[in-house]
């Protein structure tokens, strides 16, 4: 009972750190230090210490301190209760989440079964939906609250474009669940041992098309027509400042690692390692006993997986600066003239494959 | 009359598509990601002299400017330590923006003594224009613009130079002396 306890505890602390603690400030310097680097530039390299300046990640601090000691700044008129709570709205499904995501397989460490996931719903994959939808409360609350047409313009758009793209998200997940069978997110990262059976291989245009909707919910370009610069200020968070703000940017980040984590559930393997099932990794480390062998795996799989979400991260920054913004009817057309049949018609020929298997 | 745009681009099936087309972007900015991520090792490692990744750290890095570059002009001075202007006024009559003035200084002029110099020489920094007519309308080959362009200063009162801060060696400006002498040469002067 106490074991079980402070398994979970331990679970819930690494995901809280290396969501907030690591991912959600590093990526503010990888997004900066990545467009530089793409753009031919040099990137962040100013903020130091004793004159070290560490690549420049020392702006992570000088961001933090900045953003906790800002004005918090209410524009008048506003609705302050739900100008208060709305990136707290924003910020907490982002985390909320993580509950039903595996980050590694299930190991056997002293008698005792871990499972690396913190809760094991045998609904994960609906409870990632249904919470991630809950985000877009923040998102028009945000806008309504602040009093400002452009906030209330970004508002409506994030609202109908996360919509749009919930349906053929949606949709593009039930060709993946009618492979593999379950909703739960350990047994399809579970059913991915085999390197052929991989989303990625079973779903090719399913991956494309989860891959577009998603960074479609998360509102990065080229979908960022929510918060477009150039035409909204900075959409549904112009009024917003300090801390507060942060809390939107932290939000988008988390969402990053969401969707990395996501996509190398569902598509890429989850934890596993290329032609290397997890009963051969533990033999290699027989010589260290059960318990050895199993830490030793546990690690080198958290690390692989890990890795994966990485690269996803990675993939949807070079995204984010090679292309330019869809215009708001793009955004529609593509969303509901193309993904959706697109997706339907992916339902259509995978259940027909899986008949013809059968 | 209306300017109309064509919108009926005609993409083939392969461009409408989509993903070729984006996955031939993101090949090009990752290829330039990878090429300037890894591309400082040579030159650390020594196997190259020069850099790959041009661009520059730039207060700690400098950039060699080509020697026709106009930067701030400065007045030379001879080994002996007066300066080579002859106080005759020229450059500032040449120059467009008025921000030289001079005050001449006299001697008799004996043997091994300057005949005239300036008492007083100054630019304004903050008018001047770099066009660079005062070295052109120079007969003494006195003043010159250097490759200095770092003259930024809180207070504009100190932009105005004086003799002292203007002169430089002869020795610093051969390249550009050299320079001009082609250059106005051509212009049959």
């Amino acid at each position: 009972m106490w074991v079980d306890l402070i398994i979970t505890l331990v679970k819930i602390f690494f995901i809280l750190a290396i969501t907030v603690g690591f991912f959600a400030p590093v990526l503010t310097w990888v997004e900066r230090k990545q467009s530089a680097l793409m753009q031919d530039r040099i990137g962040a390299n100013r903020a130091d210490i004793m004159g070290f300046t560490a690549l420049g990640l020392f702006h992570i601090i000088a961001d933090a301190l900045k953003m906790f000691t800002k004005e918090d700044f209410i524009p008048d008129g506003a609705n302050k209760v739900l100008h208060t709570i709305a990136p707290i709205i924003a910020l907490v499904p982002a985390l909320l989440t993580f509950a039903v995501v595996p980050f590694g397989g299930q190991y056997t460490l002293f008698d005792k079964e871990v499972n690396l996931v913190i809760s094991d719903l045998d609904v994960g994959l609906l409870f990632v939906f249904a919470i991630a939808s809950l985000a877009t409360y923040g998102y028009v609350i945000a806008g309504w609250s602040s009093n400002n047409n452009w906030s209330l313009l970004g508002a409506m758009r994030t609202a109908s474009q996360m919509i749009s793209y919930e349906v053929t998200m949606g949709l593009t997940i039930i060709g993946v669940l009618m492979v593999y069978g379950t909703m739960r997110l350990t047994e399809i990262g579970a059913a991915q041992e085999d390197f052929l059976r991989w989303g990625f291989f079973l779903q090719p245009l399913g991956f494309i098309m989860f891959f577009t909707a998603s960074i479609a919910e998360n509102k990065r370009i080229p979908f960022d027509a929510p918060e477009a610069e150039s035409e909204l200020v900075a959409g549904y968070f112009t009024e917003y400042s300090g801390i507060k703000f942060g809390m939107f940017f932290m939000a988008e980040f988390i969402e990053m690692v969401t969707i990395g984590a996501l996509m190398t559930i569902l598509f890429f393997g989850a934890w596993h390692i290329p032609f290397l099932p997890t009963a051969t990794l533990l033999s290699w480390f027989d010589f260290l006993g059960a318990t050895g062998s199993n830490i030793i795996v546990m690690l080198i799989q958290i690390g692989v997986f890990f890795g994966k979400v990485v690269f996803f991260i990675w993939f949807q920054m070079i995204v984010r600066w090679t292309l330019p913004r869809f215009r708001y009817d793009q955004i529609m057309n593509l969303g509901w003239k193309i993904l959706l049949p697109l997706s339907l018609a992916n339902i259509l020929v995978t259940g027909l494959v899986i008949l013809a298997l059968n | 009359m209306a300017y109309y745009v064509n919108r009926n681009i005609s993409m083939t099936w392969w461009e409408r598509s989509y993903i070729p087309e984006i996955l031939k972007g993101m090949w090009l900015t990752s290829r330039r990601f990878f090429y300037n991520l890894f591309g400082f090792l040579p030159f650390f490692l020594g196997t190259e002299k020069e850099r790959r990744i041009f661009t520059v750290y730039y207060p700690e890095e400098q950039v060699q400017y080509p020697i026709a570059y106009r930067g701030r002009p400065v007045l030379a001075q001879n080994e002996d330590g007066m300066p080579a202007c002859v106080a005759c006024g020229l450059c500032e009559i040449a120059c467009p923006a008025y921000c030289i003035h001079i005050e001449p200084a006299e001697d008799s002029g004996k043997q091994n003594q300057y005949e005239r110099w300036p008492e007083v020489f100054t630019i304004d920094y903050a008018i001047c224009i770099f066009c660079g007519n005062c070295e052109e309308a120079c007969p003494e080959e006195a003043i010159f613009m250097s490759d200095d362009c770092e003259i930024s200063m809180l207070d504009r009162k100190k932009m105005l130079y004086t003799k002292e801060q203007l002169l430089t060696p002869v020795a610093d400006l051969q390249k550009r002396i050299e320079f001009t002498r082609n250059m106005y040469a051509k212009w049959n002067y």
